[in-house]
C-alpha cells in the first residue's frame, strides 16, 4: 500500500486551481514535482499533506481519505510551508513545545529531538530549518515540503531519512536537486 | 483534543495577538478613567474590543500559526473551540481592567460591570468569529450581528436590569455562534485566505 496515492487530484475554488496530479509514493521513496506557477506547487503540497481537499480525483494518505479522515492523514503527513518563519533562539524552544503539544508528543523528547535535528541542519538558515524541525517533531511517515530551497537539498534529504518525501517546486533546477 | 494542545493553541494565539490584547486593555483603562460610573460604557467598549480581537483571528493575519494549526491532527470543531477562547479571554481581560479602574476610583458599579459585561463580551466575540471565515457583505453582517448582540445584552442587563435573562440570552447566542463557527471551520478551505 502506497503511503501517498494521488489520482488525477485536482483542486479548484473561486480564486485558485492546481493539478491534476497522479502519483504513488511508498515509504522511503521521494518525488520532486515541478510546476509552472508557485501557487500550483503550494496547492499540490497542501493536497498531499491532507490540508486542502481535492475537488476532483483521489488523494489517499496511508489508507485514509483527507476528505473524510483528515486527522488520520495529518498524523501520517508532515507539512513544511515555503514561507520562512522568523524565530529567535528563545522562541525556538517555545515553538517546539507548541508543536509537541499539538501532535501530543512528549515535550522533553521533542526538545531533545529538535536539538539533535538542529545540529544536523547546521548551516541551514534558521528561518527555513525551524519549520522543517517543527514538522519532524510530529514523527511523520510522509514529509511534504512546499518549494524548499535547492541550496539546502543535502541537509533536508539527510534529516528526512527513510521517510517518504514529496517536494513541490516552481523551478526545474530546485526540483532536480531533490529528485 | 488534549488539554495540553488546547492550552498550547490558546497560548500561541494570545502570544501573536499580545500587542492587540495589551492595547485593548489600555483602551479599557482609558475609557474607564473618563467614564467610571455605570455599566453602559464598559458594555459597549469591551464588546467592541472583543469584536476587534476576534477579527484578528482572521486566517492570513498570522500565517505561520494558521499553517501549524491546519496541519495538526485536530478536528475543525476542536480548532474552533480553542480559537474561540482567545477573543473571549482577551475581552474578559479588558473587562477586568475596566472594573479594576472602577474599583480604584471608588465607583460602585465594578461588580455590576463584571456580572453584566462578561457574558456580553463572550457572546459578541463568538458571533464576530464567524466574520473571520467570511468575506464581503457576509463578513460585515456578522460584525453587525455582534453589535446587535451587544445592544440586546444592554437592553436586558442595563436598561431592564434583568441580569439572569441577559445571561441566558448571551449563553444561547454564544452556544449557537460557537457551533456555527465550528461547522464553518470544519469545512474550511485553507486556500481561501488572501495570499501575500
Amino acid at each position: 500500500m502506497a503511503l501517498l496515492r494521488m489520482r488525477k487530484a485536482f483542486f479548484s475554488n473561486a480564486a485558485v486551481s492546481g493539478g491534476p496530479v497522479t502519483l504513488d509514493l511508498d515509504g522511503g521513496e521521494r518525488a520532486a514535482l515541478n510546476f509552472e506557477r508557485p501557487l500550483e506547487a503550494t496547492i499540490v503540497a497542501l493536497m498531499a499533506a491532507g490540508i486542502a481537499k481535492a475537488s476532483t480525483g483521489t488523494v489517499l494518505i496511508g489508507d485514509y481519505d483527507p476528505r473524510v479522515q483528515s486527522v488520520h492523514c495529518k498524523r501520517i503527513a508532515g507539512f513544511v510551508p515555503h514561507e520562512p518563519v522568523a524565530l529567535d533562539d528563545a522562541a525556538f524552544s517555545r515553538y517546539i513545545a507548541y508543536r509537541a503539544a499539538l501532535w501530543n508528543v512528549d515535550a522533553r523528547w521533542a526538545q531533545t529531538h529538535a536539538a539533535g535535528l538542529r545540529e544536523r541542519l547546521e548551516g541551514m538558515h534558521e528561518a527555513f530549518a525551524y519549520p522543517l524541525i517543527g514538522a519532524l517533531v510530529g514523527m511523520p511517515r510522509l514529509l511534504v515540503i512546499d518549494r524548499p530551497q535547492a541550496a539546502y537539498a543535502r541537509q533536508i534529504l539527510d534529516v528526512a531519512g527513510d521517510r517518504a518525501l514529496l517536494s513541490t517546486h516552481a523551478n526545474a533546477t530546485a526540483a532536480q536537486a531533490f529528485a | 483534543m488534549t488539554p495540553r494542545a488546547f492550552a498550547a493553541m490558546l497560548q500561541s494565539r494570545l502570544y501573536v495577538s499580545r500587542r492587540l490584547v495589551l492595547y485593548a486593555c489600555a483602551v479599557a483603562v482609558l475609557v474607564a478613567l473618563v467614564q467610571p460610573a455605570g455599566v453602559t460604557a464598559p458594555l459597549f467598549c469591551c464588546s467592541l474590543l472583543a469584536v476587534a480581537i476576534a477579527l484578528d483571528q482572521t486566517p492570513g493575519r498570522h500565517p505561520h500559526v494558521d499553517r501549524c494549526e491546519q496541519s495538526a491532527p485536530l478536528f475543525g470543531r476542536e480548532l474552533a473551540r480553542a480559537k474561540a477562547v482567545v477573543p473571549c479571554v482577551a475581552g474578559l481581560l479588558a473587562t477586568i481592567a475596566y472594573a479594576g479602574v472602577q474599583i480604584a476610583r471608588g465607583s460602585p458599579d465594578a461588580a455590576a460591570t463584571l456580572l453584566v459585561v462578561s457574558p456580553a463580551v463572550v457572546a459578541c466575540a463568538l458571533v464576530a468569529l464567524s466574520a473571520t471565515v467570511r468575506r464581503g457583505w457576509t463578513r460585515a453582517l456578522y460584525v453587525l450581528l455582534a453589535c446587535v448582540t451587544s445592544a440586546g445584552a444592554y437592553e436586558l442587563g442595563v436598561a431592564e436590569r434583568l441580569v439572569l435573562p441577559e445571561f441566558a440570552f448571551c449563553a444561547v447566542i454564544a452556544f449557537a455562534a460557537l457551533r456555527q463557527y465550528g461547522e464553518t471551520l470544519a469545512r474550511w478551505d485553507p486556500l481561501w485566505a488572501p495570499r501575500p
